[in-house]
């Protein structure tokens, strides 16, 4: 979109803001600015805003230089200088004319004291007064939310009352003039990047163009530095194309486009308060008090009526913290467990985790890019879900905002019923792709992590599932997300079974506060896998013949009256690994039927899995798909091609994660099968030894 | 992490633009109908199930619009402005996400590819009349400006400027959208052609004029040459309305001694 780039003078000083609603930027500086003025041509935004930032830089450069006594004369020459130096920078022929026009302050109505000109004023007023609600209501409903045009304006839309003016995007305009709001541009450069530290910092010195004196340029050019403000992704993932709506080839960030496109051009609201925005003009501060959304106020009734539950938890009556938490009872085992019915393991990680929040930089050494990050490391089948629990009330009783992060769809539909029977009392919000309450701002989210993306400095918690999972895993994106929705004071707490390597490693160098839960519920070890050693797969899938070293083993799985999960690397291995085993269903002593197997390009997955589950297959092939989430009661788990390097040590662990989850049977049997024996299979098992032999340390076993 | 050495010396292999995948180049080469080298190196670009699942009308049943089944519309129509229209690909629920991933996702790194499989559709126009190697020129069906704003691109635009390129045509705006008109999605066949009505005007009449010194006009006319073809790109065909109406108006606003014949191209026949 195209804006309009204007600048107030104000005594000495002077300022450059950019407008996507000029009639209101004339009402907000009526009587707090001398002089205005603008450029007549429509600027692409993503210019005007670098445009700006450039005049302001320079101005209060100036400003200080002359001690703010005197005010620029030639101002209107530096707008049309700055312009023309950005308009040209990307095009052979520079920008042409450029007209610098005087604004004439305040709304326009010029007529002497009648009649006609009192109703007038009449109307202006209640205009005004109507903008002012609609802008203070935009800066509670979008607070914490960083939104492209076309969703904030949705957002509005499906919030606000008509009554509110239709005139959205005038709403958006002022709650931003009073700093409630920050409308920048989607895609914008990238800020240069902080002085280099220790070692790259004297490599830097040391480069010989330094050295030289020829290094007065950065590495690399500016222009090709943009960055997504949404997703964080750098240059390599733009794509500038010409485009109709600003007329300049502008680029356009492809990470993120599942989730709208963002544009240089193109608006992105982000519901932060500016800082430093109270700073130019004193007499803008009073207004700012009244209209920025202070959790002291609450906002009246008449403005909100229907949605009071969309109003960020601390205005929520229902919510308002009984005790402070200093008066909080301090958590203790024996509460937790007759609370929530933690095993012991699960206890000790919950309170050490809730000690985390209440008191961060106790256990770590020195501060990293980890600094707010807590993992808590729970083997499969530990309960993790109940640990969530204690963590999220702990935050939300004193009226912060929690998410939980979960890479699937289905997972977040699984867990928000539970969610709601464990923490009832809260406002709850379930985000992923097509669901109902959207524009929702509950005490409690619950989302898929795309989801991330559309919040900026919103929660004090971010519990983060499944780390390792699908989306996450080499995602830069994603991990961006998570940490932007954080606020600035909040905390990150992940969750896996299987960390990433990095976080192991951050762990043991005692970077990251973390803690451990080395036992499952049931208080029995995890079961360590066997290693059968038979040819690969495909040689004995092409012979049509099961390998007797397998072949004994299923039977004894079977007879014991187990179901069996048959991992393979690929899809294509599937279907003919279930023929081949429906013609052994005789000898397995199994019906053909009972034999099924599944991966992710089959349609009927969700029904296999629930067959499955009430027993009606007992034997299913499948791919990693199934590597997680799946709980069968007594059930063994046969890894076929455990060699192949599509398993690491991460899916490895998961899988044989599958065995003894229940109490009934806990003693479930894991087999790795492979004609050669890998670095992912030891690590694997050498995990798992370690978790148990942790757990038997700590007593935690039966 | 473990040296894998061996993929030092494997073949780069790219992620499939469409479907994101790391398809290895694919094993079995499946063949693209195209004869032009552009668009070729594009298509092989596609992983193989992507490049196989592309629906190719190679041997169009309606010999006018160019439908893969007998065409009801094309017999039953009284007049038509367009002379015969050709199609790359049947409209099925596949091509539907490619272009719903193009048009309105705005993922316009599908842009060439859409454009290569147009490439087909225009060699089987070639095809058709081979003795007019000499096309005049190639245009779009336009976006009303509303549309074109929220959008950034129209899509047929690009669709019909990169053919041009390719094929050393020459790319003329010619037409103009007045009303902003409702999905055409969203419409029954009566209301369509209805509504079509009046969308659409002539740039300027002086692209046909005798005194421009455009191709389209015959600067020695001798017998051969006396009617300009003029290409006219659109991403789907699905009754004609669109298609018949901008050729009514291209007609309409040209000297009755250089009619055009306008021929219709399209992505996709649904």
């Amino acid at each position: 979109m195209k804006v309009v780039l204007y600048a107030v003078k104000s005594g000495a000083s002077q300022r450059a803001l950019l407008s996507i609603a000029l009639e209101v930027d004339k009402v907000f500086w009526s009587g707090k600015a001398d002089r205005m003025i603008r450029l007549s041509e429509l600027l692409p935004l993503g210019i005007a805003e670098e445009a700006c930032n450039r005049l302001t830089e320079q101005w209060s450069k100036e400003n200080e230089e002359k001690g703010g006594r005197e005010a620029r004369q030639d101002w209107m020459e530096d707008v049309k200088r700055v312009v023309r130096l950005l308009v040209g920078e990307g095009k052979e022929p520079a920008c042409p004319t450029l007209w610098v026009e005087e604004v004439a302050i305040g709304s326009e109505c010029s007529y002497d004291g009648d009649e006609e000109y009192l109703a007038d004023r009449a109307t202006h007023r209640h205009h005004e007064e109507s903008l002012v609600k609609a802008a203070r209501l935009a800066g509670i409903l979008l607070a914490g939310r960083s939104l492209l045009r076309e969703e904030a304006v949705q957002l509005l839309g499906d919030v606000m009352l008509a009554e509110h003016s239709a005139d959205y995007l005038a709403a958006l305009q002022f709650a931003a003039l009073t700093g409630a709001l920050q409308l920048t541009a989607a895609v914008a450069p990238k800020p240069s990047a902080p002085p280099l530290h220790g070692f790259r910092a004297l490599a830097e010195r040391l480069r010989p163009a330094q050295l030289l004196g020829l290094a007065a340029a950065p590495r690399r050019p500016d222009n090709l530095a943009l960055y997504c403000r949404r997703c964080g992704s750098g240059h390599d993932k733009m794509r500038r194309t010409p485009c109709a709506a600003c007329g300049q080839a502008c680029a356009y960030c492809e990470a993120c486009l599942t989730m709208g496109r963002s544009r240089q051009c193109g608006l992105l609201v982000i519901g932060v308060p500016q800082t430093g925005a109270t700073s130019f003009f004193t007499n803008s501060q009073t207004l700012i008090s009244t209209l920025a959304p202070s959790h002291a106020q609450t906002p009246s009734p008449t403005l909100v009526p229907a949605h009071a539950s969309a109003l960020s938890p601390a205005h929520t009556p229902g919510h308002a913290p009984t005790s402070s938490p200093t008066h909080a009872p301090a958590p203790t085992p024996e509460n937790l467990s007759e609370r929530w019915g933690l095993s012991p393991a699960q206890c000790q990680a919950t309170i050490t985790a809730l000690q985390y929040l209440n008191n961060p930089h106790r256990n770590t050494s020195k501060p990293s890019k980890h600094s707010s990050t807590f993992l808590l490391w729970a083997v499969t089948g530990a309960g993790k879900t109940e640990m969530i629990f204690p963590l999220l009330e702990a935050v939300l009783t004193r009226g912060g905002r929690a998410l939980l992060a979960t890479p699937r769809r289905d997972v977040v539909l699984e867990l928000a019923p539970r969610l709601a029977k464990a923490l009832p009392n809260y406002s709850r919000t379930v985000l992923y792709g097509g669901s109902t309450d959207r524009w929702e701002n509950g005490a409690l989210t619950l989302a898929t992590t795309h989801q991330l993306l559309r919040f900026q400095e919103a929660f004090d918690l971010v519990l983060i599932d499944e780390l390792d999972a699908f989306p996450y895993h080499n995602d830069p994106m994603l991990h961006y997300a998570a940490n932007k929705c954080r606020k600035k004071s909040g905390f990150t707490v992940l969750l896996s079974a299987t960390p990433p390597l990095q976080l192991q490693r951050a762990v043991a160098r005692r970077r990251l506060p973390c803690a451990r839960v080395p036992v499952r519920y049931h208080r029995h070890p995890l079961p360590v896998p066997q290693r059968l050693a038979f040819p690969a797969l495909n040689q004995w899938l092409r012979k049509q013949k099961l390998p007797n070293k397998l072949l004994k083993p299923l039977q004894r799985s079977i007879k014991r009256g187990a179901q069996v999960f048959l991992f393979v690397p690929y899809v294509r291995q599937v279907e003919p690994l279930v023929k081949l085993l429906r013609r052994y269903a005789s000898i397995l002593n199994i019906a053909p039927h009972a034999i099924d197997g599944t991966s992710s390009k089959d349609a009927e997955r969700n029904d296999k899995v629930t067959f499955f589950r009430d027993h009606s297959l007992s034997l299913l092939v499948t791919t990693t798909i199934l590597e997680r989430g799946v709980t069968i009661p007594k059930s063994d788990v046969f890894i076929l091609d455990a060699g192949n390097p599509l398993f690491d040590a991460a899916s490895l662990v998961q899988m044989a994660g599958r065995a003894g989850r229940s109490s009934a049977d806990p003693f479930g049997l894991v087999y790795f099968g492979a004609p050669v024996w890998t670095t992912s299979q030891r690590s694997s098992i050498q995990q798992i030894r370690s978790m148990n032999s942790l757990a038997k340390q700590q007593g935690y076993l039966q | 992490m473990p040296l894998n050495i061996s993929s030092w010396f494997s073949p780069t292999t790219k992620a499939c633009p469409i479907c994101g995948r790391a398809g290895a180049p694919a094993a079995s080469p499946i063949a693209i109908p195209i004869r032009h080298p552009e668009p070729r190196k594009i298509l092989s670009s596609l992983c193989a199930p992507c490049r196989k699942a592309i629906p190719w009308i190679s041997n169009p049943v309606c010999r006018i619009c160019g439908r893969a089944e007998r065409c009801e519309d094309c017999t039953r129509r009284q007049q038509r402005n367009y002379t015969v229209s050709r199609c790359a690909v049947r409209y099925d629920y596949l091509m539907k996400d490619w272009l719903a991933l193009y048009k309105y996702r705005g993922n316009e790194g599908l842009e060439s590819i859409l454009a290569a499989m147009l490439a087909f559709a225009y060699e089987r126009l070639c095809e058709y009349s081979p003795q007019s190697h000499s096309f005049a020129a190639i245009t779009s069906v336009p976006l009303a400006p509303e549309r074109l704003q929220d959008r950034g691109f129209n899509q047929a635009e690009r669709l019909a400027l990169q053919l041009s390129r390719w094929y050393g045509l020459s790319y003329r705006p010619m037409l103009l959208r007045l009303r902003h008109t409702e999905k055409q999605s969203l419409k029954t066949r009566r209301s369509r052609v209805v509504d079509m009505r009046g969308n659409f005007s002539a740039v300027s009449s002086e692209l046909f004029s005798h005194s421009s010194t455009l191709p389209l006009s015959p600067a020695a006319p001798t017998a051969a040459s006396t009617t300009p073809r003029i290409i006219l790109v659109d991403d789907i065909y699905t009754t004609g309305s669109t298609l018949e109406e901008c050729a009514r108006v291209l007609r309409q606003s040209a000297i009755p001694e250089a009619l055009p014949e306008i021929y219709g191209l399209l992505w996709a026949r649904s």
